[in-house]
């Protein structure tokens, strides 16, 4: 039977009246590749934010790797990797030095940390960079120090937030690269992304969610079987057309701006 | 609201320097600080309208009785309030980056107007304006003849302030847009520091000596017909051909102004931009982190992370070395500041007091706001897999320790000249250590309670929220009365160990509420890191 590595139950989070999740419940098992899908402001970001300890959930409980995240938390942070939506980096230190001080971090000694720190800046191509201030990267070559960052201590699991967004195809190339090694490998990646190309390509599993709540979830082929869309020919629907149909579709023409 | 028409661009600007204001003021579970602002705007309403009269008296008496010099004085004091204010308190008054207008459909000369009248509308422009009104009517009550010419010679000096300004504030964010300029600007004010000392030290006698006949203020007072202020005085109240030459004199420093500043402006309205820029080097180190000894991995890893940051910080590190610049001056100085500094017994007893107080004074700038500097790296802190405890302790220990060795420094000179009484030093070491540890405790309460984002490239003077800055005087203030009222009881009791004991006592007790204020800090950040978060990085 699969491991189930992330498991929440009636997760829930309020901001004063508003209720951006609403009884969540999500199972991941290993290796699986969980695209989590919704509009803006569906709640992915607080979502994965409370995932990682970023948020505290108003009611609910998070499982990760068999460990209660509240209870467990310092546990459960070394065995998981984080790149969150505003990345989190410390802009003015270097590329080598974020690196090496997040590898110490999660309690890598200093000549692992600075190998480990100098294998991926050659690998995300950013060893051109490594003594430049953060803060004077792109932001393409943010998201891959903010992704080498959260990779450097060999994880579990890896929740990305957006990892794809602002990035260009060949960055987009090294991480999606590197993603699939880390899930052959026996990780589990747990992302967020509107890019749905990108995600019907990588991703083994889908979730969407809505106002809140889950309204659909489970391996893509199975999305593909429950989802039906009247006068749709005998293809199978694309990521996009399911998206669309769970989540209401698109707005009518007439429905557009007087003035365009 | 909406405008429309030829002021159209004037009023959205005000309007929209208003909102920031407003808005600044909308912060959420922010009511301290807002009383905090509130009680400072208030006074400093009292105080600019209050100095009004002061103005218009000046002028009215310093005419009428001859003494026209106050009037000079009172043009000074304008000048640079007007000149200065608006950059020692950029931080305090919310601004809008300039820059952006330029992405809007406006013509140059239509931006240049809005970069006039942007300055304009800054609360020390319109302090300075009021004052400059009072003067005015302290001439026209004074010598009613000379306000017509008066007015238009005032005139001139504002719009001359308003360029001026404009220009140094601009010059300022170059400056601080890149890290070589922020440290020649640090190099710059730490000369400014301590000029007045560096005066002292040479001695005011042996610099009238260099220049024979004439003493330093006459020479000073020469010059000042040359300087704006001093061609607005000679302007309004010099007679003939003098008037008329320093009237000149003004419309040349205007006209100077005018052509640097428009240069200026047409730099950044065609997308000028300076930042940091630096080679790209082929081959890649990456060396191992420093190792602390006696602490792990972890505390040695966040030590490094803080001094790599404090490095960069050069107005910070200036603020914390100028009790040490002091002391050195003191230290070599001649005249009325070596005698200030005695060699031995109770003399360098109470140096090294005052020197521990002055050091423990600077504590608050950095113990007060310890995740400011860190902005959207603060997330990366709860993504660790380390309790917050320890990063709070790492950070302190870092910051802290260079406190210690500033002390360290002063108290081995002083040993080394003076014969410094061994039970004194034991007992003023203990109490720095005693308050430095109370520094930082009660920092790390408020540094959670009201986080400040810190942006080294902007002009911000402020390293700690307003309520904050409060704080850390709320907590000096008893802490003082203990340390003056055991120093008291040593004295009059005669029981010279009483400091000592006392400071090992309260270092006892002063440590264990420390690491409880850890874990508070800890709760509260648990608690509400969402909304720090938010604060530190937007």
């Amino acid at each position: 039977m699969p491991e189930i590595v992330l498991e929440t139950h009636a997760l829930r989070r309020s901001f004063g009246e508003f209720t951006a999740v609403d009884n969540l419940h999500l199972v991941v098992e290993r290796q699986q590749f969980y695209g989590f899908l919704g509009p803006n402001g569906a709640g992915k970001s607080t979502t994965i934010k409370m995932l990682t300890g970023l948020l505290r959930p108003t009611s609910g409980e998070i499982r990760i790797l068999g460990r209660d995240l509240e209870k467990d938390s310092v546990e459960v942070k070394r065995r998981i990797g984080v790149v969150p939506e505003g990345l989190a980096l410390f802009e003015r230190l270097t590329g080598t030095q974020l690196l090496n001080f997040s590898a110490r971090m999660y309690g890598l000694d200093r000549n692992t940390a600075a190998q480990r720190t100098k294998e991926l800046l050659e690998f995300m191509d950013l060893a051109d960079a490594g003594d430049k201030l953060v803060a004077d990267y792109s932001h393409g070559m943010q998201k891959k120090t903010a992704l080498a960052a959260a990779v450097i201590h060999g994880p579990e699991i890896l929740f990305l937030d957006e990892p794809f967004e602002g990035v260009d195809a060949i960055a987009a190339t090294t991480l999606k690269r590197l993603l699939q090694r880390f899930i052959s490998r026996g990780g589990t990646v747990f992302l967020t992304s509107h890019v749905l190309e990108v995600v019907e390509r990588l991703c083994t599993h889908i979730g969407i969610i809505q106002n809140g709540r889950l309204v659909a979830g489970g391996a893509l082929d199975e999305l593909r079987a429950g989802v039906k869309i009247s006068g749709h020919d005998q293809s199978p629907l694309t990521l996009e057309e399911i998206f669309l149909q769970v989540v209401g579709g698109a707005r009518q023409a007439e429905e557009s701006l007087s003035w365009l | 609201m909406a405008v429309s028409g030829k002021t159209a661009p004037l009023l959205l600007l005000l309007q929209v320097r208003w909102q920031l204001f407003v808005n600044s003021l909308r912060r959420q579970n922010r009511r301290i600080e807002l009383l905090v602002q509130s009680v400072g705007i208030f006074f400093a309403a009292l105080f600019v309208l209050g100095a009004g009269f002061g103005f218009f008296f000046g002028t009215f008496e310093g005419l009428r009785s001859s003494q026209p010099w106050i009037l000079g004085m009172l043009l000074w004091v304008v000048f640079l309030a007007w000149q200065f204010t608006p950059i020692l308190f950029e931080g305090y008054s919310p601004g809008l980056n300039f820059r952006e207008i330029a992405r809007y459909p406006v013509s140059f000369p239509l931006y240049f107007v809005l970069h006039c009248v942007y300055g304009l509308s800054d609360p020390a422009a319109l302090a300075s304006l009021w004052w400059m009104l009072c003067l005015w009517l302290g001439v026209l009550f004074a010598r009613p003849a000379w306000s017509l010419p008066a007015a238009g010679i005032l005139a001139a000096f504002a719009l001359f302030n308003v360029f001026c300004n404009r220009l140094l504030i601009g010059l300022l964010e170059r400056f601080q847009s890149t890290r070589k300029g922020r440290e020649r600007m640090a190099v710059i004010l730490l000369a400014l520091m301590v000029t007045p000392q560096l005066i002292q030290m040479i001695g005011i006698t042996r610099m009238n000596a260099l220049m024979p006949g004439k003493t330093l203020l006459f020479k000073v007072a020469a010059l000042n017909r040359l300087s704006p202020p001093g061609s607005v005085f000679a302007a309004i109240t010099g007679t003939g051909g003098e008037q008329l030459a320093a009237a000149l004199l003004l419309f040349g420093y205007l006209g100077v102004a005018a052509l640097l500043l428009r240069r200026q402006a047409r730099a950044v309205y065609l997308g000028e931009l300076h930042s940091d820029g630096s080679k790209a080097h082929r081959e890649l180190k990456a060396e191992p982190g420093w190792k602390i000894p006696g602490f792990d991995e972890i505390i040695s890893a966040v030590i490094e992370k803080e001094f790599r940051y404090l490095r960069q910080n050069a107005r910070l590190l200036l603020q914390l070395v100028y009790p040490l610049v002091i002391f050195a001056l003191l230290f070599s100085g001649r005249g009325a500041l070596r005698k200030g500094f005695p060699a031995a017994g109770q003399g360098s007893t109470a140096m090294l007091g005052m020197m521990a107080g002055f050091l423990l004074l600077g504590v608050a700038n950095m113990a007060y706001n310890i995740f400011g500097l860190d902005r959207e790296g603060f997330g990366r802190w709860l993504l660790a897999p380390v309790k917050l405890q320890k990063i709070l302790l790492a950070k302190n220990l870092a910051q802290a320790s260079l406190f210690v060795a500033m002390y360290a420094i002063v108290a081995s000179l002083l040993l080394a000249i003076s014969h410094l009484p061994w039970l004194p030093f034991a007992g003023i070491t203990v109490s720095f250590i005693t308050v430095l540890v109370v520094q930082f405790g009660a920092g790390n309460l408020f540094s959670v309670w009201w986080p400040k984002k810190v942006d080294l490239s902007q002009m911000s003077s402020r390293t700690v929220s307003p309520a904050a800055g409060l704080a850390s005087m709320l907590v000096i203030l008893p802490v003082g009365m203990i340390v003056g009222s055991v120093l008291m009881a040593s004295y009059f009791l005669e029981i010279p160990w009483l400091p000592l004991a006392a400071g090992l006592v309260l270092l006892a007790i002063i440590i264990r509420l420390y690491f409880y204020s850890l874990d508070r800090a800890a709760r509260y950040i648990q608690e509400h890191m969402e909304e720090i978060e938010q604060t530190l990085s937007k």
